[in-house]
């Protein structure tokens, strides 16, 4: 029990960072109809700047976080103006590329920069854990989790109660219409973009410390949290987040009872099983095409 | 008229051959020439970093002693880019130039394996950092190993448990890549052979980012000693910290890079007391201090085994050759393999027939992050 | 761009000179590839070259050709790898025993993996696709009792008389020149003609009776036995494969190879494999900065994508596609022969009691009506009646919730689109679905060339029965030229030619009218009529109540999903409720004769 116990909370927590990550997936997608193979490289590049600022120019912690996502922002607007603008009348298979050479030239910029070693980056509090009875609570772990919940609250409530959030709603739904009236599609596009890589850059900064930052960081957690996205309904974002804690449980407790090595595996069976047999997730609508 | 992909690919491989023959069109050097394949790009980048600093402070070394032959001698890297594909090609172009005499190959035993038929159809000498034991046992005379194999240092770690700290209930953890999979069945090889228990054989998929399904196990396997090969820092790092925040106290020795400057930065504390058998440590001899202050004065930070070998392996070509006294393979392999009692960074190279230099490692101690140097223990196979 | 299989006799025999002067070129690559003085390196790397491009060209086949993405090549790569380096080292079996054995493997599972097809497409299908790939490599690592594991499978021999390094590339060259021919031919033929269609507009493609779940199933399968291929041959040229090097990463570079090169040709392929390896190699110069040279690959394939969409030999051909034009067809097309076929059942449609609800809404309640041979038959109705529904339901895109539907005497009921394309039904639709990659010609002989349609002796023969269709149109004069450099209305009538060509013992058209100006549609109007002077029966949907009332015979009036009137044109229209249904606007038609 004890063992249950501490696997799903560990569970909770790298589902969390999936959760995370995944978000920032989906609201582009839900926007702009197209998966953002650079989604993980967002989360790096934030931790390296973390890195710049907090370890090597020794900033105060709040100070370079604040930073880094400022730069997130930046980059969300590059990445926008260069990748998925010029892009955007096209189907959707050049967009993938350019998404996946945006992800090369991120990686290797970063490495050409920083240069190859793993960096550590300290965490939020001084303490490193709780011992919470038979369970040990890693700190990082709670805050990530913590932050992934106030983050869903703070969405629920920018989508669905405030006018900016509902227009970018109306966007991802439908561009011809919200244009129609007269809602600027290309400044929510761009809202959408800054939005997710700042998302991308919160969890790659949160997932730091516990992770180490290094320039791989990014594609192995994004792999995960796209087929949470797909696990928990492509177009929704509650499925996002209820996507990644359950492939980060599914992970940890096959991770322990059934075979270590194959840890990874588990995630893309469970999602070839979603998509053969329920492709719209869990939460996901089916689509129909127009005849 | 269509332009047909045979007149295109047939231009293209007349373009592709002028570097070639650019190349070889260099005028009589001076200089006696090692080539060198290390991983410039690719996840390898940074140890490919550390051992082409490692090889360039011995070949500056070699030089100020007087050179090769009474020539100086002249290395000549080519990125192996980490990947099989990538070590044949790099080999093969350095291979090209005829006026190479020995060459420097891969840290990776998955490419040294890539290129060992190229170098056996070469025939001339490639001093290698690989640690996979059949790599010398696999007919191929001309490869040399500046490292201690891994069938040593899962003896050592094995000795130094059960002799020196005395537990004989052991847990092993190791990566599923070739590295950490030949290390653990070498650890347990050696274990079984001194009549010790294995409570748990875990392996782990590399870049794993959380271990608590490995802890867990361990703990319950109710093991009293751990014995690990990881590949990656960050992921021993992970590990170290969950290990601790579990309550997993017992005594854990580790392969070379829990030894390393990065897995110290990164798993800090949670590092403290542990032990690691590493080839190369600075106090363990002479030469190795030697090595270790001429390193940090250039690069810096302590030196480690990824820069070591390859100062080693410059060293003893060097050496092989002037013994020689010819640029001729076969009688440099002859010298290479008659060298005994060479002191190098690390440790005393004494060749045997197959081409295995070492036969022995270092058990470092890490004591509140400073690698203190425990003792060297020599495999008695 | 491009031209037909056997056009006419003129241009088969331009096409000859061609193949000899290819097999001439294969011939010479292959004997330089062995004789040429190159050292090792040198060899190295073409030979990566050629094997890395026929893995290439099963991506031309899967994604240029057919559309779907599919990012697990480097897993049928690894395959073929391996059933080569473990059936020659482990098994001892003979070299081509291995690749043989290796390539039906591969078949079986590239198949597999084209099934999910079924159901997917787009972003799931490219997440399918990784998913297998992930676990592909984990099971190549982690298994090791079969597959060595992580320490890979070392001393890989080659086939004998092919032991040297030249010999090697030799057949390596000659083997990508045959597989090159192969891709190259494949887009004109039917195989090929589906796979495109499908690529273009699949619902298109299945109502004109292509299989398109076979046909996505097939390139699947061919393009894993190409993927595997390479790998057999990799294995045996560099003698050594781990696991590590048939990852994700890997299959990210065939795709990208694919994709800079041209994703839709051979050459392409080729452009694209040759680049991503050779240029690596000489800008070895610029490896002193780990991670600057990839940042510069990364940003190139940005931009490729950006400004080159068709890859660099598409970029090639459009600047080139002045001077590669067709030559004109010299014989006349004939008089389009529509011969419907005979059977004993007075109606040629039967509806019987049909439905279709979603969810809630009652599309289509309860429908019944019977079409008449020879003729024309309308179903209208305001909109939101259900005309459209029925019409999908019809051809198959939704499966009814009640009825029967009887084509002939013959239940087409629970058969697929394609199915009832076969059974002799053809449709146009209101949203032009051509194949807008395809000239007119090729569109039409999709539509000829439909399963259950009429026989021909001879490619020649369906060319020539093509044309006519299109002549038929109008459109015979320009039938080389690609559908989008068509008017709106030309395009439309390029799609009845297209259902005409099929000889359907009925055509249904989804509006026709819509979008045409006054002039196209008194055009349209004659068409008709001369349709159904040929004698097919024709199920037309309209809201142009002049086109209707003229060209129509009989009329069924749909309402909220129900039938509310059903008889001659003249009688049908003067009914107060089909008035009232139009919320009183008056059918300005003319008292019909």
């Amino acid at each position: 029990m004890d063992l249950a116990l501490q696997l799903l909370f560990t569970g909770f927590g790298i589902g969390a960072v999936y959760a995370l990550v995944a978000l920032g997936f989906v609201l582009i997608f839900r926007a702009t109809n197209v998966v953002n193979f650079a989604q993980g490289e967002f989360s790096m590049v934030a931790a390296y700047l973390m890195v710049v600022c907090a370890v090597d120019l020794e900033l105060p912690y709040w100070l370079s976080f604040l930073i880094a996502l400022a730069g997130m922002a930046l980059l969300g607007i590059v990445f926008n103006l260069g990748v998925y603008y010029p892009l955007r009348n096209r189907s959707f298979l050049p967009v993938i590329i350019a998404t996946i050479g945006a992800s090369i030239f991120l990686s290797n910029a970063v490495l050409a920069l920083y240069g190859p070693q793993p960096q550590a980056l300290q965490g939020w509090f001084d303490t490193p854990g709780i011992q919470a009875g038979p369970v040990y609570l890693d700190s990082q772990y709670l805050l990530i989790i913590g932050v992934t919940l106030l983050l869903v609250l703070f969405q629920y409530w920018f989508f669905e109660h405030t006018l900016l959030g509902k227009k970018m709603q109306a966007t991802s739904q439908d561009k011809e219409m919200a244009s129609l009236l007269g809602i600027k599609v290309s400044s929510m596009i761009m809202l959408t973009f800054v939005y997710s890589a700042v998302l991308g850059g919160i969890a790659g900064i949160l997932v730091a410390p516990v992770l180490f930052v290094s320039i791989q960081m990014g594609s192995t957690i994004a792999l995960k949290a796209f087929a949470a996205t797909i696990i928990g309904g492509f177009g929704d974002v509650t499925g996002a987040i209820i996507g990644g804690l359950a492939l980060g449980i599914i992970e940890t407790f096959g991770a322990a009872y059934i075979s270590v090595p194959y840890k990874d595996g588990f995630a893309f069976l469970v999602l070839i099983a979603f998509l053969v047999f329920r492709p719209q997730g869990l939460f996901g609508e089916r689509v129909a095409e127009k005849a | 008229m269509r332009l047909t992909r045979r007149a295109f690919s047939t231009s293209l491989a007349s373009l592709c051959a002028m570097p070639a023959l650019i190349g070889r069109a260099s005028a009589q050097t001076a200089t006696i020439k090692i080539g060198m394949v290390a991983p410039v790009t690719g996840p390898a980048a940074e140890s490919g970093r550390y051992a082409q600093i490692g090889a360039k402070l011995a070949v500056e070394a070699v030089n100020k002693a007087g050179g090769v032959l009474g020539k100086p001698v002249e290395l000549l890297v080519e990125d192996d880019q980490t990947t099989n594909p990538g070590v044949v090609l790099a080999f093969s172009k350095l291979a090209a130039q005829s006026d190479i005499i020995g060459f420097l190959g891969p840290i990776r035993s998955t490419q040294v394996h890539a290129l060992a038929p190229d170098a056996l159809k070469l025939a001339k000498p490639v001093m290698i950092g690989g640690t996979d034991p059949n790599l010398t046992h696999m007919g191929n005379p001309w490869l040399f190993r500046c490292r201690p194999n891994d069938s040593y240092s899962g003896s050592v770690i094995a000795d130094f448990g059960i002799n020196t700290i005395g537990k004989k209930k052991w847990a092993i953890v190791h990566s599923t890549d070739a590295f950490g999979t030949a290390g653990g069945k070498a650890l347990a090889g050696a274990l079984d052979k001194a009549g010790a228990t294995i409570a748990l054989d875990q392996g782990y998929t590399n870049q794993s980012q959380d271990f608590t399904p490995v802890v867990l196990a361990v703990k319950q396997s109710g093991a009293d000693i751990l014995g690990s090969y990881f590949t990656f820092e960050n992921d021993n790092g992970i590990f170290a910290r969950q290990l601790r925040q579990l309550g997993v106290t017992i005594p854990y020795i580790g392969s070379a890079s829990i030894t390393n400057a990065t897995a110290l930065k990164l798993a800090g504390p949670a590092l403290y007391g542990t032990y690691g058998v590493a080839d190369y440590a600075e106090e363990s001899s002479d030469a190795a201090k030697a090595y270790g202050k001429l390193y940090r004065d250039t690069a810096k930070v302590a030196a480690d085994n990824q820069s070591s070998w390859t100062y080693d392996a410059v060293n003893v070509l060097a050496l092989g050759i002037n013994k020689a006294g010819s640029t001729e393979p076969g009688k440099i392999r002859d010298a290479i393999l008659s060298i005994k009692g060479y002191p190098g960074a690390e440790g005393e190279y004494n060749f045997d027939a197959n081409g295995d230099g070492l036969h022995g490692y270092n058990v470092v101690k890490n004591e509140k992050g400073i690698m203190v140097f425990d003792k060297h223990i020599e495999s008695k196979d | 761009m491009s031209a037909l299989a056997q056009p006419t006799r003129s241009v088969r025999a331009r096409a000859l000179p061609g193949m000899l002067a290819y097999i001439a070129l294969a011939a010479l690559a292959t004997a330089a590839a062995f004789l040429a003085p190159v050292d090792d390196y040198i060899l190295h790397i073409l030979i990566e070259t050629a094997t890395y491009a026929i893995a290439v060209f099963g991506l031309t086949v899967v994604l240029g050709l057919c559309g779907q993405i599919n990012l697990a090549q480097a897993a049928f790569f690894g395959f073929g790898a391996y059933a080569v380096g473990l059936g020659t080292v482990d098994l001892h079996l003979n070299f081509w025993v291995a690749i043989l054995l290796g390539g039906v493997l591969v078949a079986v599972l590239g198949a597999l993996l084209g099934l999910t097809t079924l159901r997917l497409g787009g972003h799931y299908l490219a997440m399918v696709t990784i998913s297998f790939q992930q676990i592909v490599t984990l099971v190549l690592t982690n298994w090791i009792a079969v597959t060595h594991g992580p320490d890979g499978v070392a001393s890989i021999g080659r086939p004998l008389f092919f032991t040297s390094s030249h010999a090697y590339l030799a057949l390596c060259v000659l083997i990508l020149a045959l597989v090159g021919t192969l891709v190259w031919r494949l887009p004109q033929t039917r195989l090929g003609r589906a796979m495109r269609a499908v690529r273009d507009n699949e619902l298109a493609a299945s109502v004109a009776g292509i299989d398109t779940y076979k046909t996505k199933v097939a390139a699947f399968a061919l393009c894993a036995v190409l993927g595997g291929l390479g790998g057999s041959l990799f294995a045996g040229g560099f003698a050594y494969v781990s696991p590590d090097q048939f990852s994700f990463s890997e299959s990210i570079v065939f795709l990208t190879m694919v994709l800079l090169g041209g994703a839709a040709s051979p050459i392409g392929a080729l452009i694209g494999t040759t680049l991503l390896i050779v240029l690596p190699e000489t800008l070895r110069f610029l490896k002193d900065r780990p991670g600057e040279y990839l940042a510069i690959y990364g940003l190139a394939v940005i931009l490729i994508i950006r400004f080159m969409p068709d890859g660099m030999w598409g970029f090639i051909k459009s600047l080139a596609a002045a001077w590669m034009r067709a030559p004109p067809f010299t014989e006349p097309a004939p008089e389009l022969m529509l011969a419907p076929a005979a059977s004993s059942a007075t109606d040629v449609l039967d509806v019987e009691n049909l439905a279709k609800y979603f969810g809630g809404l009652k599309a289509v309640d309860g429908v019944t009506f019977h079409i008449k041979r020879g003729g024309v038959h309308a179903l209208i109705g305001p909109n939101g009646s259900g005309k459209t529904t029925t019409l999908n339901v019809l051809s198959g895109l939704y499966t009814p919730s009640a009825g029967k539907i009887l084509l002939d005497g013959r239940d087409l009921t629970a058969l697929a689109p394609h199915a009832r394309t076969a059974a002799g039904l053809g449709r146009t639709f209101q949203n032009i679905r051509l194949f807008r990659s395809m000239t007119a010609l090729e569109n039409v002989v999709i539509g000829a060339e439909r399963p259950g349609g009429p026989a021909y002796k001879s490619g020649d023969e369906l060319i020539l029965h093509a044309r006519a269709a299109l002549a038929f149109v109008g459109l015979e004069a320009r039938a080389q030229d690609l559908v989008t450099s068509f008017s709106y209305g030309h395009q439309r009538l390029i799609e009845i030619a297209r259902a005409l060509a099929g000889n359907p013992t009925l055509l249904l058209l989804d509006e026709p009218a819509a979008g045409l100006n006054s002039t196209e549609k008194h055009e349209l109007r004659d068409l008709l009529k001369r349709i159904a002077a040929k004698g097919l029966t024709i199920l037309i949907i309209d809201h142009d109540m002049t086109l209707v009332a003229d060209v129509a015979e009989q009329i069924t009036v749909l309402n909220f999903g129900k039938r509310i009137a059903d008889g001659r044109a003249a009688d049908v229209l003067r009914q107060p409720d089909v008035i009232a249904a139009y919320l009183g606007s008056e059918p300005d038609a003319p008292a019909h004769a």
